[in-house]
């Protein structure tokens, strides 16, 4: 500021009495034991009981869980539409089976990974975010098409329509053409994303993302730098996506074209939309839906049922449970404890 | 300058299109004073918050806070120097706790950069202890304690109310402009909120304008008030005076209370 401004006025020690209450309430140490052990049975339970299918599935679950994370944090908490989430995933999925290919390790191309959606989403953001709603899902839809485009006609980089065989990841004795090791490859930096927006929550960031999506007028009032935040938010969700792709395609063994389509983009958000789009235990139920629904559908026979029931599902959320399936099970156990 | 700025606004003019909505308008708002905006719908009363806050562009004229000529400042500026309002319609995130609604209100104190928050880099323990210690402090003072984890679309309206007030409220703001907090509340609650803001007033020292319609609440809140009719100024001084104005009650109650009905 320059001298004429006026003397920020710094919050001054508190005189009164009070009560100190956290940010949320206090958890009794029996409930943070049983938080814990529920998540190591989540954790252990497929690693030990499932059978391969199915433990890779659980791999490619922990992968998309960092994409619906990241919508968490775009859609769910800031409010911004984007068809582009599957967009990043592609970019991080292609540019890894580029540097994987050429022999590069999983260290440089989960840099590369980071530094290439970071770039990507800026280009789409910085100049979109300026402008309001409905136009950055029409950008993002775009973007979403100039990639596909791309990706159709760079046949020798990316091989096209065709798709393309990606090198299993290895990291140290982590080879993930076994399913064990592939499902603790996409699971730990799936809980380092988890950690990262559930401390969301505990920031001043967190906060303004939630003003942002619930009011930029009382988002201004307040002193909220709303483009920077939107900003941040949707480079966080490049990020995020960027990463799973990688996973994703480290995991799968192959990546094509209609992975990455505005189809695998409405999915993302349809099933950030039905988990719960502000809980971070939605992105979870999100990411199981998108992988395991279409498995149990081509099981049935009936592959083709997979978009109606999505529809169907997401209409029904939208109308009975605005916080999705999270939020309907919250309220559901609160009642119960009522009446207990 | 002093902690509670006085403002001065000289010949302010704000015009949508031809519509004049404050026109030439030049009044003193007195430092460290709870200050009542009164007047009919359409008298330029929110604008005149807005035109203080940055939320409307001025067409002419200037704002000063004591001696800074604000008119030009963005919002954000305007809010980092202290000047922070609330709505006329309760403007909250519904699905979050009153605690969350309450400390997003502490943007304009100093918080950690983006990359530091991401990261939770050292000193954040620190600066989030005083965070929750300035939000519990003005959670209590309006007695919201009991409910401060409960999400604000369960709370009734008056509550809700008053944790926009605390919104407001909780960064200390050395001006806070208040535009009829007491809109949708009964009795007791308007009763409440003058009690509350005077004891607030009282503690924190700043200079207070309050846009309201009541003119019972007017005079229990407030020391000084201004009458706006079609963006002008057509009555200052304390409330019970400008109230027995001629001119305010042909303005507020369509005639003046002394002639003849």
């Amino acid at each position: 500021m320059t001298s004429t401004s006026l003397p920020v006025r710094a919050t001054r020690p508190v005189a009164v009495t009070v009560t100190a209450a956290e940010e949320k309430p206090t958890r009794s140490r029996r409930q943070v034991l049983l938080v814990v052990a529920g998540l190591l049975a989540v954790i252990a339970v497929p690693a030990l009981t499932f059978p391969a299918f199915w433990l890779f599935l659980a791999a490619q679950v922990a992968a998309y869980a960092i994409a619906t994370l990241g919508l968490n944090v775009l859609y769910g908490r800031t409010g911004q539409l984007s068809l582009a989430q599957a967009t990043f995933m592609g970019a991080g999925a292609y540019t890894g089976y580029v540097l994987g290919s050429r022999g590069h390790a999983p260290l440089v191309q989960l840099l590369a990974v980071c530094a290439v959606s970071l770039v990507a989403g800026a280009v789409v953001a910085v100049p979109t975010l300026r402008l309001s709603g409905l136009r950055l899902a029409l950008v993002t839809l775009a973007v979403g098409e100039l990639f596909a485009w791309v990706l159709v006609h760079t046949t020798d980089l990316t091989g096209g329509t065709q798709g393309a065989n990606v090198e299993p990841l290895v990291v140290g004795p982590l080879d993930a053409s076994i399913p064990l090791f592939a499902y603790l490859l996409g699971l730990l930096p799936a809980l380092v994303a988890t950690a990262l927006v559930l401390h969301l929550d505990r920031t001043q960031l967190g906060r303004r993302m939630l003003l942002v999506r619930d009011s930029e007028l009382a988002a201004r009032a307040t002193g909220v730098p709303i483009i920077q935040t939107k900003i941040v938010a949707f480079l966080l969700a490049s990020v995020f996506a960027g990463v799973a792709g990688w996973l994703y395609g480290g995991i799968n063994g192959f990546v094509s074209p209609p992975d990455f389509n505005l189809f695998a983009s409405v999915y993302l958000l349809v099933a950030v939309v039905i988990g719960g789009a502000r809980s971070v235990l939605g992105a979870w139920v999100g990411a199981a839906y998108i992988v395991v629904v279409p498995q149990v559908f081509t099981a049935l026979g009936i592959p083709n049922l997979y978009a109606l029931v999505g529809g169907a599902l997401l209409a029904l959320v939208a109308l009975l449970a605005p916080d999705g399936l999270v939020g309907l099970a919250r309220s559901a156990a609160a009642r119960v404890r009522r009446t207990a | 300058m002093s902690a509670a700025p006085g403002i001065s606004i000289r010949d302010l003019t704000v015009a949508y299109g031809a519509f004049r909505a404050i026109e030439e308008l030049t009044v003193d708002i007195p430092a460290g004073r709870i200050v009542g905006v009164v007047g009919p719908n359409g008298a330029g009363k929110t604008t005149l918050l807005n035109a203080i806050t940055g939320f409307t562009h001025v067409s002419g004229g200037s704002i000063h806070l004591d001696e800074v000529a604000v008119q030009d400042w963005s919002v954000r500026r305007r809010v980092g120097a202290g000047v922070v309002r609330g709505f006329q319609t309760v403007r909250l995130m519904e699905r979050e706790s009153v605690m969350t609604n309450v400390l997003v209100g502490l943007e304009r104190t100093r918080q950690p950069s983006v990359l530091a928050q991401l990261l939770g880099l050292p000193g954040q323990p620190r600066s989030r202890r005083r965070d929750l210690d300035a939000a519990n402090a003005v959670i209590e003072r309006l007695g919201l304690t009991g409910v401060v984890h409960q999400r604000v679309d369960a709370l009734p309206f008056a509550s809700r109310r008053l944790v926009e007030v605390a919104r407001v409220l909780v960064s200390r703001p050395s001006v806070v402009l208040l535009d009829e907090p007491a809109a949708g509340l009964d009795q007791a609650g308007r009763h409440e909120l003058a009690a509350v803001l005077t004891q607030v007033h009282a503690e924190d020292g700043c200079t207070m304008l309050v846009v309201e319609h009541d003119v019972d609440l007017v005079q229990r809140l407030c020391q000084h008030a201004l009458a706006l009719d079609s963006g002008h100024l057509i009555s200052e001084g304390p409330p019970a005076d400008v109230f027995a104005t001629p001119e305010v009650q042909v303005a507020y109650f369509g005639r003046s209370l002394d002639a003849p009905a």
